[in-house]
């Protein structure tokens, strides 16, 4: 498929993206190794933070690349032929303790309903979430047309 | 000492169990748990200061 055009996304559709979405791609790094795992989200847009629910089973390696507040990147997509559009938000993830959370951290997470057990086929107790705050760097879209549809 | 003020919460979905304040208990059983998401209804908190 050949791509006719590309555009960038105003901050405001960008923000309309996000807002009706809650489920997305969480890429971290550490060193050299990329890892990338599904998540829900909440987001905030008069704060450009998200706040992000991350699952892992106690032998997962996830935990390892969340144990040092790695830089962290978020891509929200949604294809909806033939126009393609992506969100890429870079910032620095932070763990929220359960002793620190606030009522306004409850009301964000209201926000992210989805529930992540359907995405892990595991029984709840038996999985560890951990709740972590995604203060954005840099929020930017891309819009894409594609030329030809085959419907 | 607050503690008459303080309940805890055990979410009968996740299994998180905390300590929480009238405000934070409010939010929850409007906002669902803030760990999993599943929905929380006022049976999910008991005063801190319950005998045993
Ligand atoms: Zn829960």
């Amino acid at each position: 498929m050949a791509l006719e055009k590309q555009t960038e996304m105003t901050q405001s559709d960008t923000d309309a993206l996000l807002g009706r979405h809650e489920t997305g791609v969480l890429s971290l790094a550490r060193d050299d190794d990329p890892y990338a795992i599904p998540i829900s989200y909440g987001y905030d847009a008069d704060d450009r933070t998200f706040y992000l629910r991350l699952v892992s089973t106690p032998e997962s390696e996830k935990r390892e690349f969340l144990s040092s507040n790695p830089d962290a990147r978020l891509v929200v997509y949604e294809e909806d032929e033939p126009t393609y559009k992506s969100v890429v938000v870079t910032g620095t993830l932070t763990e929220i303790s359960r002793d620190e959370m606030t009522v306004e951290h409850v009301e964000q997470y209201g926000e992210a309903k989805r529930p992540l057990f359907e995405i892990w086929g595991e029984a709840k107790p038996d999985l560890d979430i951990k709740l972590y705050e995604l203060r954005a760097d840099t929020i930017s879209g891309r819009h894409i047309e594609l030329s030809e549809r085959h419907d | 000492m607050t503690a008459s003020e303080e309940f805890t919460f055990v979410c009968p979905s996740c299994g998180e169990s905390m300590e929480v304040n009238p405000a934070m208990r409010d939010a929850l059983v409007e906002n669902g748990c803030v760990v999993c998401g599943a929905s929380v209804t006022t049976e999910a908190f008991s005063p801190v200061d319950t005998p045993e």
